[in-house]
């Protein structure tokens, strides 16, 4: 894929929530049907995405002053869910696109808001440089970023950057001298950015997580926001990272869910159930059942974190934004559990002739694996259990 | 007035679901009292107050999902019901949230008994707890770290 730094068309703006809904609906029904063959053949989904960022569903969450529908976080998530159902890397790609537009919203400048949400209401899709392979832990950085007199330098080596091989514009994250977050727009097509297309993880398999170097990567001070005031102060980033990630597990779940139904419906009758058909065994009616009503609970709650975080937009305090954490951390841990669980179940009740490789069925159990250890389900277990037990309000980062 | 305050009427169907999350709810606040106020750290546990066993932590952040799962599975029941008709769509989503509250009442009995140490079958459950013995698997095949009071035979 050749770099470029402009959208191909410019793209519909979106004005509503409901508009959003049914924008995603008609997308996830054409993405549907090549889901299965990008994957196998980890084709990625560059006309997809044209389609999908031309839609005006990568905008959705600027404020209405600046141009966008500003919805519901509720929306974005439902959004996000229908998209993964039908294929989940097509999902996961606008993730940092869309966590990239709250932290502008929260750090930037009056001017560089008007800026690049003006950008991004176009059909520039950002990508994103966050995440190092090889720094002590997930929120440690080892990229520099030097200001001069009016540009700034950046220095570095990324890895996990989902969307930065499609991207038009490349937030990347850098710290200073004193260690302080910085995020730096870098255009695609600037000097010394060189993005790498190394992702051969075994789920998520055509959202290029490969990685990012920036090397003497220079850009003027008007690209620059100091990211860390989005932790420094409460605000609800961190919820809003996390609730697209628990919507596309959901996502995962819920498309697995519907294919797990189509298959048991197929599958032959086990010879001890005295049955003519597999879809009248009753140990499988149960299991789908039981798989029904725990989907239907995380949907529930993924609904309530973006009523959670939506509090917390309105009115950000330590409070909210705390509560905001711990409802997206009970989604968290649900979706990816029942992602999990229900993309194993499909095999378990369409029988041995599912995984036969001309299904590829086991794209579902391989994109929610992969994509669930984005952060541990079982931290966060202990997350809301020591807001709930000890009164402790969870940490402020792009994880929780 | 909304589910959780409702009295409980016969042939209500959501009167199960709203008792066991009632129920679930009372428990659980029972227990957090109990480990807040009265529960003693493992020994073995290297912790001061039971309340900082990140076992303990993570066993009330289970908790809390379920029954959080279990009131907006109860709340969506109502929704079907207060938006009319009789359908079946309406009846699954009443049957969904009985299982979901069934679910979380377990769980939540199930740990009152064992956090507390009362009403429950399971002797040592709070002097010799079993997270800790998954702990000491654990810390042995994954790290090679002797149980202390092997360490001290040898």
């Amino acid at each position: 894929m050749t770099a470029s730094a402009q959208p191909p068309r410019t793209a519909h703006v979106i004005h509503s929530d409901a508009e959003a809904i049914a924008v995603a609906h008609k997308l996830a029904a054409r993405f549907a049907i090549e889901a299965s063959a990008r994957d196998r053949e980890r084709r990625l989904p560059v006309a997809e995405l044209d389609e999908f960022s031309a839609s005006g569903l990568w905008g959705i969450t600027i404020p209405k002053e600046y141009g966008g529908a500003g919805v519901s976080y509720v929306t974005v998530a439902e959004v996000i869910k229908i998209i993964s159902a039908a294929d989940p890397s097509l999902g996961q790609i606008p993730q940092n696109h869309l966590g990239v537009l709250d932290i502008l919203l929260q750090t930037a400048t009056e001017a560089q808001k008007r800026y690049y949400f003006g950008k991004v209401l176009q059909g520039y899709r950002f990508g994103n440089a966050f995440s190092e392979s090889k720094s002590k832990n997930a929120g440690a950085f080892e990229t520099r970023i030097r200001f001069d007199e009016d540009t700034a330098q950046i220095d570095g080596e990324k890895f996990y950057c989902t969307g930065a091989l499609f991207a038009h514009i490349v937030p990347a994250v850098a710290v200073d001298q004193e260690n302080k977050a910085f995020i730096a727009f870098v255009e695609r097509d600037n000097p010394g950015l060189t993005v790498i297309d190394s992702w051969d993880g075994f789920g998520q398999r055509t959202t290029a997580s490969g990685g990012v170097n920036l090397d003497a990567v220079k850009v003027p001070l008007s690209a620059v926001i100091p990211a860390h005031k989005a932790f420094d102060e409460p605000t609800a980033d961190g919820p809003i990272s996390q609730i697209i990630q628990a919507a596309v597990d959901t996502g995962i779940a819920v498309g697995a869910l519907e294919e797990t139904k189509r298959y048991a419906r197929e599958a032959r009758p086990w010879i001890d159930s005295q049955q003519d058909h597999g879809w009248q065994d009753p140990f499988s009616i149960a299991a789908i059942g039981d798989l029904e009503w725990r989907v239907h609970g995380t949907e529930a709650i993924l609904k309530k974190a973006g009523q959670a975080i939506d509090a917390a937009l309105r009115k950000p305090n330590e409070d909210t934004v705390a509560r905001a954490s711990v409802v997206v951390a009970q989604a968290k841990v649900l979706s990816a559990e029942i992602a999990l669980l229900t993309s194993s179940k499909l095999f378990e009740l369409a029988g041995t002739r599912s995984v036969l490789g001309k299904y590829n069925l086991d794209r579902h159990w391989r994109n929610a694996r992969t994509h669930t250890l984005h952060d541990p389900a079982r931290w966060k277990y202990h997350l809301i259990g020591n807001y709930l037990l000890n009164g402790v309000k969870p940490a402020r980062h792009a994880w929780n | 007035m909304n589910a959780l305050t409702q009295p409980i009427v016969a042939g209500q169907p959501l009167a199960k679901p709203q008792h066991d999350l009632h129920n679930a709810r009372t428990l659980l606040d029972a227990t957090l009292r109990f480990v807040r106020q009265q529960a003693q750290p493992w020994a073995g546990s290297g912790f001061a107050k039971a309340t900082d066993d990140p076992y303990v932590i993570s066993r009330f952040g289970d908790l809390q999902i379920r029954i959080e799962v279990a009131a907006a599975l109860l709340q969506r029941a109502e929704e079907f019901l207060n938006n009319g008709q009789e359908d079946t769509e309406t009846t699954i989503a009443i049957a969904e949230s009985h299982l979901a509250s069934a679910d979380a009442l377990n769980a939540v009995s199930n740990a009152e008994f064992e956090l507390t140490g009362q009403r429950t079958p399971l002797s040592g459950s709070v002097t010799d707890p079993l997270r800790w013995k998954l702990h000491l698997i654990g810390n042995f095949r994954l790290n090679g770290i002797h149980p202390p009071s092997v360490r001290s035979v040898v």
